[in-house]
């Protein structure tokens, strides 16, 4: 799905991600794990584009083996990438559907977008107002996190990166979007970044994986992160 | 009456017309210019001496020593007074064409036309406008040009004229006071409340176009009335890279086709307002008529200089020689100068890639094609499959065979076929996510909204000849007249598709036309139906039609009928590199030769309004005044009892704008609101903002500025809130915010408090952000190209204030930014 080639990223001079090579396989659930400060957010970011980070010369990312290192993050975002943000932006005056339109127009019908917006805001547990509200405006955490998951239903990605979006969360937002993740996973590909087993109870990864320092530093299966949940990213063997 | 002596224009655009007035004043200003216009318009005494006090009071007063540097006004150089005419002609429709044109190109009214509205209402605006004047009358509303007003009304314009905003006030305004012409005097009678917005669109009087047009709004006791002034855009089809487009919507860098038939890149784009004659082309396609100003050139043939010996045939007009006019270049004619029977040009569109598409196979081609005529597709929710299914009647067997076929060599999926007796149908359905994308993505979904997506378009003849053949095959229908004409007819609900299938039949190499059959109840063998609104696309094979004939680039089509119509509405133009020609609805134009305006001008308004107890006043403006106009106005409202007056102000154009909409809140709980956007590009200041005056115990009052400056551009907000000791209990809230877009640009806020009550309750708020790369980057993530992110921010920051305005308004008020926008990114 997607292969990372030497991927290095620099924010300003400082080098984060240290020459990666990565292959994420199709339609698999990647739990990504680390300290503070590992790099866990620059790789979203990287990956999706953020022009702020730079890559190193040699740093190839691969989306279904074609090269989208140069392309924009819109670009990438059309080819079926798509970031959950740890902390989503509130954006005065436009509301979801206006996004969601203009996200997709050419290839979904607006009231197409504006039926499945109330079809998975139901599912997701999201109340009326905060849909034709400015999108993010005076939501909790929760409720952010939850439109981040009814954005990425609506646009369906091949490629999820969801940074931390059990953070900031409550039990039963929680519950939403962990029922709602382990529905929509089918024929996607999704990282999970994560600091917590909680959303693991609801959504199975196949694989686990540590960053430290920059660099993919342990893989494994899910018993992985209980032996971290235990003994912390400096002891695990 | 052509006499160069009297010649007073400036030539230097190459103007030249006969003289027609009886009066025009010098250049500049003196006493006894003002002496005279008030004498030409047979103005009561009052008014005179009104007109000379002002005149005393602008020479004494000095330009403002803030905000924006006016010094370069040169108020000698600006004619004060034209009167147009020995006698007063009624209406716009009445005048001369002579004087329309002067009054365009001494650049007096430019932008202020641009406010004169719907272009889709055009043709319909007389009767619109008459219905409207009846239903005011009916209540006893007065809505007629201020110089009417003085005219017929002269007590009422007398008892207030002046009143709100005093000939003294300010240089500007007592410019205004003495040398005022034109405007709107609109009287609303006590408990009436006009339901409609009133709009500067409805008043056709040339008066009213002024440089120094005043207008005064009285609202009686309980009554309520919206005043709009605003711009609509219009709407020609242009064919571009991207299909047809409506002509304001194309930017320079879009790329349309030229009468050659190759994509050409466009260079500029222009907008100017036209008060004369509109010409309607109809050609041998009827829905492919187009209208175009009169000096517009086209390209075409005379029917006279191809005309052969013979008599006239089948009604229509004498026969012209094939051969000959195949033989004849056309050149570029303008549009008054051509006539019924006339031929214009209908290029071949050639394949040309611009940039890399797909390539779809044969089979993919062919299978569009009868999707397009008999295919659904939809995502079945309880099966959780996406499902494209395709209908045909029974007998079609050969169809939906190949159909069949089609599909399992795509998708290597076997469908599912499924025959209905009972209905006399064969359906066919397949789950293939595959197809579906590519299905919707191309062709659309339901059958009023099928469209065929560009990338179909820009595949090459063979192919395209594929997918005609399979969609005519559903929805077509064939008559065979004789050995040699047979006539192809398809029917369709989708105006889109139908030029697009007219289009790729010009590619495949076949001239089509369109029909349009209303839709509506009828009745077929005595049972009531309802008929949707139909294209109907017809052509003729082997033989071609006959009045229609072919070279290697082009289609020679007759004009079959040419009307012509006076309008006063916004035109807009397009400049395109090279042959320096577009296709209008297919048929090749000129750039226009039209002349714009270089030179600045001065724009110096006033309006007043009396908002009188209980009554409620909506004044709104969405200005986009050509970047050459010095826009300084007074707009002022006293606001008495219990009564509110809201300005809603929103400024584009104009080079430099400076205007203050006030209130005077004279009587306990009077409100004052003003909301408004300004919107500073290149080279252009706009000093806007707001003027609260309380006077009167609990009076509130509301201020929401939300200004904009990109590439360079620069906003200034500049309130007062005023509370005078006797204003107790009264509240103000003001909130500014900025949006900067990029480094060159500025933003400035001077608000000013004078609040001089302790009982009072004031709040303020401003907030400059610029358009921050997080939110960008939000944005983009999730598909959205940067200047499409940007264009969304923007609107969404001037959203609080643009859902006040009327809809069809804030839509342009939203095209207008966005076309600010596009070209602010790289």
């Amino acid at each position: 799905m997607i292969t990372l080639k030497n991927f290095t990223v620099k924010a300003g001079e400082k080098i984060i991600l240290k020459n990666i090579n990565y292959a994420f396989e199709k339609n698999k659930v990647y739990c990504l794990m680390g300290p503070n400060g590992s790099g866990k957010s620059t790789f979203a970011y990287a990956i999706s584009g953020h022009p702020g980070y730079e890559l190193d010369e040699k740093s190839k990312i691969y989306f279904e083996k074609q090269d989208i290192t140069d392309l924009s993050s819109d670009k990438r975002a059309k080819k079926g990438i798509f970031l959950s943000f740890q902390t989503p932006l509130s954006l005065n005056g436009v509301n979801v559907f206006q996004l969601l339109r203009l996200a997709l127009s050419g290839t979904k019908d607006p009231l197409k977008i504006k039926k499945e917006i109330e079809i998975f805001a139901k599912k997701l547990n999201i109340k009326k107002e905060l849909i034709e509200r400015s999108l993010n405006d005076g939501a909790s955490g929760g409720e952010k996190k939850k439109l981040e998951m009814l954005q990425a239903a609506i646009i369906n990605p091949k490629f999820l990166i969801l940074d931390e979006v059990d953070t900031g969360v409550d039990v039963d937002a929680l519950r939403s979007i962990g029922r709602f993740l382990d529905e929509f996973k089918k024929e996607k590909t999704i990282v999970l970044i994560t600091h917590y087993s909680r959303i693991l109870k609801y959504i199975n990864p196949d694989k686990v994986l540590v960053i430290i320092d920059g660099k993919i530093q342990k893989e494994g299966t899910k018993e992985l992160v209980k032996e971290i949940e235990d003994k912390g990213y400096g002891k695990t063997s | 009456m052509n006499d160069d002596k009297n010649l007073q224009f400036d030539y230097r655009y190459g103007f030249s017309m006969p003289e027609n007035y009886v009066f025009k004043a010098r250049k500049g200003l003196d006493e006894e210019i003002v002496k005279e216009i008030s004498f030409l318009k047979k103005e009561p005494i009052w008014m005179t001496k009104f007109r000379l006090q002002a005149y005393q009071a602008f020479k004494k007063r000095s330009l403002p020593l803030w905000g924006a540097d006016l010094s370069s006004i040169n108020f000698d150089d600006i004619y004060y007074y034209i009167k147009p005419l020995k006698d007063q002609k009624k209406s716009w429709q009445d005048l001369p064409k002579e004087i329309k044109e002067t009054y365009d190109k001494i650049g007096v009214p430019e932008a202020e036309k641009k406010f004169l509205a719907g272009v889709s209402a055009q043709y319909e605006s007389e009767v619109v406008y008459k219905n409207i004047q009846k239903e005011l009358a009916r209540q006893g509303v007065i809505f007629v040009d201020m110089d009417t007003g003085l005219r017929d009304y002269p007590e009422i314009v007398k008892k207030y004229f002046g009143t709100v905003v005093s000939l003294y006030d300010n240089k500007f305004a007592s410019l205004n006071s003495a040398v005022w012409s034109g405007g709107s005097f609109v009287y609303v009678p006590s408990g009436v409340k006009v339901s409609l917005p009133l709009q500067a669109y409805f008043r056709i009087n040339a008066q009213n176009f002024g440089q120094f047009e005043r207008t005064l709004i009285i609202a009686e006791e309980g009554s309520y009335v919206h005043y709009l002034e605003g711009c609509l855009p219009a709407g020609q089809m242009i064919l571009t890279s991207e299909g047809y487009k409506n002509i304001e919507a194309i930017k320079p860098g879009d790329f349309v086709y030229t009468s050659s038939g190759y994509l050409s890149k466009v260079k500029s784009t222009m907008t100017r307002n036209y008060f004369d004659y509109l010409y309607e082309v109809i050609p041998l396609s009827p829905e492919n008529k187009f209208y175009l100003t009169k000096e517009h050139p086209v390209l075409a043939i005379k029917r006279k200089k191809v005309l052969v010996k013979r008599k006239k045939r089948f009604n229509w007009l004498e026969e012209v020689n094939t051969e000959k006019l195949i033989q004849t270049k056309p050149e570029y004619i303008e549009i008054e100068n051509l006539e019924k029977g006339d031929f214009i040009i209908f290029p071949k569109i050639k394949d040309q890639i611009i940039e890399k598409k797909d390539i779809f196979s044969d089979e993919l081609m062919e299978l569009f094609g009868f999707y397009l005529a008999e295919g659904s597709a939809f995502y079945h929710q309880k099966l959780k499959q996406y499902i494209v299914s395709f209908s045909f009647s029974k007998k079609e067997k050969e169809n939906y065979c190949r159909v069949i076929e089609l599909i399992e060599k795509i998708t290597e999926k076997k469908p599912n076929l499924f025959i209905d007796d009972k209905k006399n149908e064969a359906k066919i359905s397949i789950y293939s996510k595959y197809l579906f994308d590519i299905l919707i993505k191309n062709c659309g979904k339901y059958s009023s909204e099928k469209f065929i997506s560009q990338e179909i378009i820009f595949q090459k003849k063979e192919k395209l000849e594929k997918l005609f053949w399979s969609y005519f095959k559903g929805d077509g229908n064939l008559s065979i007249k004789n050995k040699t004409s047979h006539l192809y007819r398809i029917n369709t609900a989708s105006k889109n598709l139908a030029f697009s299938i007219q289009l790729i039949l010009n590619k495949i190499g076949i001239f089509a036309s369109i029909g349009f059959r209303k839709g509506g109840k009828d009745k077929i063998l005595n049972r009531e139906i309802k008929r949707k609104n139909q294209y109907i696309i017809r052509f003729t094979m082997p033989k071609k039609w006959s009045e229609v004939r072919e070279t290697g680039n082009y289609y020679i089509v007759p004009i079959k009928s040419l009307k012509k119509k006076k309008v006063e509405i916004p035109v807009f133009n397009i400049e395109v590199d090279g042959n320096n020609s577009y296709l209008v609805k297919g048929f090749a134009v000129h750039n226009c030769t039209a002349p714009i305006y270089t030179t600045d001008s001065l724009h110096s308004a006033v309006v007043e309004i009396i908002v009188k107890k209980g009554a409620r006043v909506r004044y709104t403006t969405v200005q986009n005044w050509s970047k050459n106009v010095y826009n300084l106005v007074t707009k002022r409202a006293k606001v008495e009892e219990e009564a509110t007056m809201e300005w809603i102000d929103c400024n584009l154009g104009s080079k430099i704008t400076m205007k203050y909409p006030s209130c005077i809140l004279t009587g306990r709980k009077a409100k004052g609101e003003v909301l408004s956007i300004a919107y500073a590009s290149e080279n252009q200041l706009q000093d806007a903002g707001a003027k609260m005056i309380h006077l009167a115990s609990e009076t509130s009052s509301r201020i929401v500025s939300k200004s904009i400056a990109g590439r360079g551009g620069r906003t200034s907000y500049r309130g007062l809130v005023h509370v005078s000791p006797n204003a107790s209990k009264s509240s103000s809230y003001v909130s500014c915010d900025a949006l900067i877009l990029d480094e060159d640009s500025r933003s400035d806020t001077y608000p000013t408090m004078k609040i001089e009550n302790k009982k009072t309750h004031i709040q303020h708020e401003a907030t400059v952000e610029k358009i921050g790369e997080e939110k960008l980057f939000y944005l983009q993530s999730r598909g959205i190209k940067k200047s499409d992110a940007e264009g969304l921010l923007v609107n969404g920051f001037i959203e609080p204030v643009a859902k006040e305005i009327p809809l069809e308004y804030t839509i342009e008020l939203n095209r207008l930014i966005n076309l600010e926008m596009s070209g602010s990114v790289g």
